[in-house]
């Protein structure tokens, strides 16, 4: 006879910048249903409206203090497609590079700084890679957690190079970029990636070379990489891998099964006059939706987005496009499992419905056979997903660190190619009209709608990786990604759900992007363990 | 050994963000070398849930020390002042900030939104969000204009968008290490020795500026942003171009300009239509001078810099 479902409030779920809120049920120790709550609203797009057609470049990138390169990436585009300018070469190359190092800051200080720490958790002490873990991953103190978290602020000073500072420079400018940078800021830029990959990815993370690491393109290569030399299976990648098996970190965090990616870098020479539809065939990296269950692949389009309100706090009509929406906040956030109880739409694709955000989703896309013969393809995580029987949360995590690795090589390609006579900005001409700019950010598809009317902004609409994947449920009732993932979790201790973290953390949610706390009404009672 | 607590309010985590960039100490070195017990941080934490809430409860009951309350981001009011629109741990955040400013030996707010409302407060203000002790210049905010913190200080302004890493790191070296006593603080509660010099003070592109050389487009490396851009260096108070960011640059060196920050304003003129990035002037005039200096002297002064302005200086000369 089953026992009784226990229901389980965790508030808040730290380390996602900003904090989640999740409510679980727990039956017979396994998750049986979930809810994913973002609690602060904050009205970005409610400032937007009436300012100047640029304020976005100044706002946006303040959404989120770890993803302000991609929203000022996507703010940029954004303008570019609205008001038909041409964005040089060079321009490009180094929106691209802000990107990149942003993304490759971020892999060791999510990894060592957020994710690897709950490997510590005194729930695996009988693992027998913990004591190892503890050596390396304990908060502030582990040999490479204080390696890691030192070594991510060195991409982004590549960053500062191009735009001042990193975070929050607004250098991406439509018609191109504010900077120009000189041989010396190439040659110290190259500079600090190889500092960055000798003494991490390839001393730390790898235990190889990255040459080495590259020929790896399927799951067979992976695991006798694994077992070639001492040096793979030690290194922080090899314990990764190893533990994660051993403390289940690959049998749960399923979700969804359908995935999207916006596609992002777009190439510097075919993407000079930039428009909304000519977008997907410009990409390096190309954008798609993979259906994990069909096992198909198809070019993912920004028409076909949607956002439902039955469940967030809008006080608009449901299952519209961004450019239709118009932003009403309900004034009484009243927490309603059966009503609204989310800041978060959920955001679904008119035909293929909740898709899944982040660095899985690209790569599932990148292992595709759709787009141009010329983008980048990369069959490995593709691969290993079908082996190992869909996503979990060890596979979604791999997924990120292994993307950072072409993400480097993608780096130095906008280093040899600058052309430092040649310009970095065309003015452009403002005028009215619509616009769309997408990027991936390292947490997923991220995009940004604008519509300039009377030489201010109508209206700006941003659809950020986390709303994707914390939205709450659709009109229809469907789960929402993580709410998904989180369905068959298993929870050793719920005075401690480490694994609902896990969970959470493998999704890396933005939740700044829309985020907070929780249940007003229970207050003491919340994060109590109670039986309903 | 010092307690700091760090919680976000309607934040972006962008100050978290730039902590982590520091070196000398690093995020790291606060805790081994300096004593610093970081109870717990939104991004960095350990805990979860119930734990957590059972540690903050011990703060503001009395039980357990806290030295040092980091707090960033605005302070949510919204709906109708009940900062529903932004519950942590169950209540609305306002409640905890007030219990736990209230135990606190030092209170900091770190960046914009923490000090003055910054980007949430900008018009219509949505989430009718304040600082901890400003909303804007206005004296005031959330704490009220006569909160002391336990040890007798008001609220620690580290402004910025966000702040510097070492102007949070020294900052709180300074108290751990038994240092505040130093600490002197402007009108609005800055620390005077990073917010007394201006953001102009060794920018590369001072000589521009004194010739009145201007870079009238963006992508180009001559030139002073100052006279069509929007540069707001002039008149804004930060260290950026002598504390370098991320060890490497600035943006007014890379090419950018100053939005101006560190200063209550930001953004300024609420980002209405013709205002980003473009010179505010009357009859050619800048609206707001550098600091200091009024029309009749900028008009002198300009005019005899256009005069003297040697030829090298339409040149490109490398400034970045």
């Amino acid at each position: 006879m089953p026992s009784a479902v226990q229901t389980l409030d965790i508030s808040p779920v730290g380390r996602v910048e900003g904090d989640l809120d999740v409510r679980v049920d727990i039956q017979d120790g396994v998750v049986v249903n979930a809810w994913t709550q973002a609690e602060l609203f904050r009205g970005f797009e409610v400032i937007l409206r009436d300012k100047d057609p640029q304020a976005g470049l100044v706002v946006t990138p303040r959404a989120c203090g770890i993803c302000g390169a991609s929203h000022l990436t996507c703010a940029a585009w954004a303008l570019d497609t609205a008001w038909a300018t041409t964005v040089p070469r060079n321009a490009i190359l180094a929106r691209n590079l802000g990107q990149i190092v942003e993304s490759l800051q971020s892999l060791p200080r999510h990894h060592y700084g957020l994710f690897m720490i709950d490997y510590t958790n005194k729930n695996y002490a009988k693992s027998k890679y913990y004591e190892e873990a503890v050596k390396r991953w304990a908060p502030f103190t582990g040999t490479n957690y204080e390696i890691g978290v030192t070594m991510s602020g060195r991409p982004v000073e590549i960053y500062a190079l191009l735009g001042g500072q990193w975070p929050h420079s607004s250098y991406m400018v439509p018609g191109g970029v504010m900077c120009a940078p000189t041989l010396t800021d190439v040659t110290r830029a190259w500079g600090i990636l190889e500092h960055f990959k000798r003494n991490w990815i390839e001393s730390v993370w790898l235990g190889c070379t990255l040459e080495r690491y590259e020929q790896i393109k399927s799951y067979d290569d992976f695991m006798a990489w694994l077992d070639e030399r001492p040096e793979h299976a030690n290194s922080d990648l090899g314990l990764y891998w190893r533990m994660s098996l051993d403390i289940g970190a690959d049998k749960y965090g399923r979700g969804v099964g359908k995935y999207i990616s916006w596609g992002y870098l777009p190439h510097e020479d075919k993407y000079q006059k930039p428009t909304i539809e000519g977008r997907n065939a410009a990409l390096i990296m190309k954008s798609g939706v993979y259906d994990g269950h069909a096992d198909t692949h198809k070019l993912m389009d920004q028409k076909f987005t949607r956002e439902d309100v039955l469940h967030a706090w809008y006080d608009e009509p449901g299952g519209l496009h961004p450019f239709d929406r118009t932003t009403k906040p309900t004034r009484k956030n009243t927490v309603d499992m059966a009503g609204k109880y989310s800041w978060s739409t959920a955001v679904r694709h008119d035909e293929d419905g909740r898709l899944e955000a982040g660095p899985l989703s690209r790569q599932l896309v990148a292992g595709g056979k759709h787009g141009e013969a010329w983008q980048h393809y990369d069959p490995l995580v593709l691969d290993i997903y079908k082996k190992l029987g869909g996503a979990s949360v060890m596979l979604r995590h791999f997924a990120r660190m292994h993307e950072g690795l072409a993400l480097y090589r993608q780096a130095e390609h906008a280093l040899r190619e600058f052309k430092l006579n040649d310009p970095w900005y065309i003015k452009p001409t403002e005028k009215d009209g619509r616009g769309w700019g997408a990027t991936e950010a390292i947490r997923g598809a991220l995009c940004h709608w604008i519509e300039v009317q009377g030489g201010k902004i109508k209206n700006y609409q941003i659809i950020a990786p986390t709303t994707w994947n914390v939205g709450p449920r659709s009109a229809d009732g469907k789960r929402g990604p993580m709410e998904e993932a989180l369905i068959g979790a298993p929870i050793a201790d719920p005075h401690d759900p480490v694994e609902v973290g896990h969970v959470c953390r493998s999704y890396d949610s933005c939740l700044v992007c829309t985020v907070h706390a929780h249940d007003a009404k229970t207050g003491e009672e919340l994060a109590r363990f109670r039986t309903a | 050994m010092a307690n700091l607590l760090w919680l976000q309010g309607g934040a972006c985590s962008g100050n978290t963000m730039s902590f982590l960039n520091a070196e000398e100490p690093s995020a790291c070195d606060l805790v081994t070398d300096f004593g610093i017990n970081i109870l717990w941080h939104p991004s960095l934490g350990m805990e979860l849930g119930d734990n957590l809430q059972k540690l903050l409860k011990a703060l503001t009951s009395g039980e357990m020390p806290l030295d040092i309350f980091v707090f960033e981001g605005t302070v949510v009011n919204a709906p109708d002042g009940t900062g529903e629109w932004n519950r942590f741990a169950g209540r609305p955040m306002k409640a905890w900030v007030a219990e736990l400013a209230k135990v606190a030996n030092f209170t900091v707010a770190i960046g914009d939104c923490a000090t003055w409302g910054g980007i949430p407060a900008t018009a219509p203000n949505p989430s009718e969000s304040e600082g901890l002790q400003f909303l804007k210049r206005n004296h005031g905010g959330f704490l009220g204009k006569d909160y002391k913190s336990k040890a007798g200080l008001p609220v620690i302004n580290v402004p910025g968008c966000p702040a510097h890493p070492d102007w949070i790191t020294q900052i709180v070296v300074a108290v751990a290490t038994g240092r505040a006593g130093d600490l002197t603080l402007d009108e609005f509660q800055r620390p005077k020795t990073f917010f007394t010099s201006f953001t102009q003070t060794g920018c590369t592109r001072n000589m521009h500026f004194a010739y009145k050389v201007s870079a009238t487009e963006f992508g180009q490396r001559k030139g002073c942003l100052f006279y069509d851009l929007g540069c707001r260096g002039p008149m804004t108070h930060s260290p950026c171009n002598r504390i370098l960011w991320n060890r490497q640059s600035s943006k007014t060196r890379s090419g950018m300009p100053c939005l101006g920050c560190t200063e209550p304003e930001f953004p300024f003129f609420e980002l209405m239509p013709g205002t980003v990035f473009k010179t505010q002037t009357v009859m050619g005039v800048p609206k707001d001078m550098p600091s200091g200096v009024d029309k009749a002297g900028y008009i002198k002064l300009t005019t005899a810099a256009k005069a003297a302005s040697p030829a090298w200086a339409e040149e490109d000369i490398f400034v970045v």
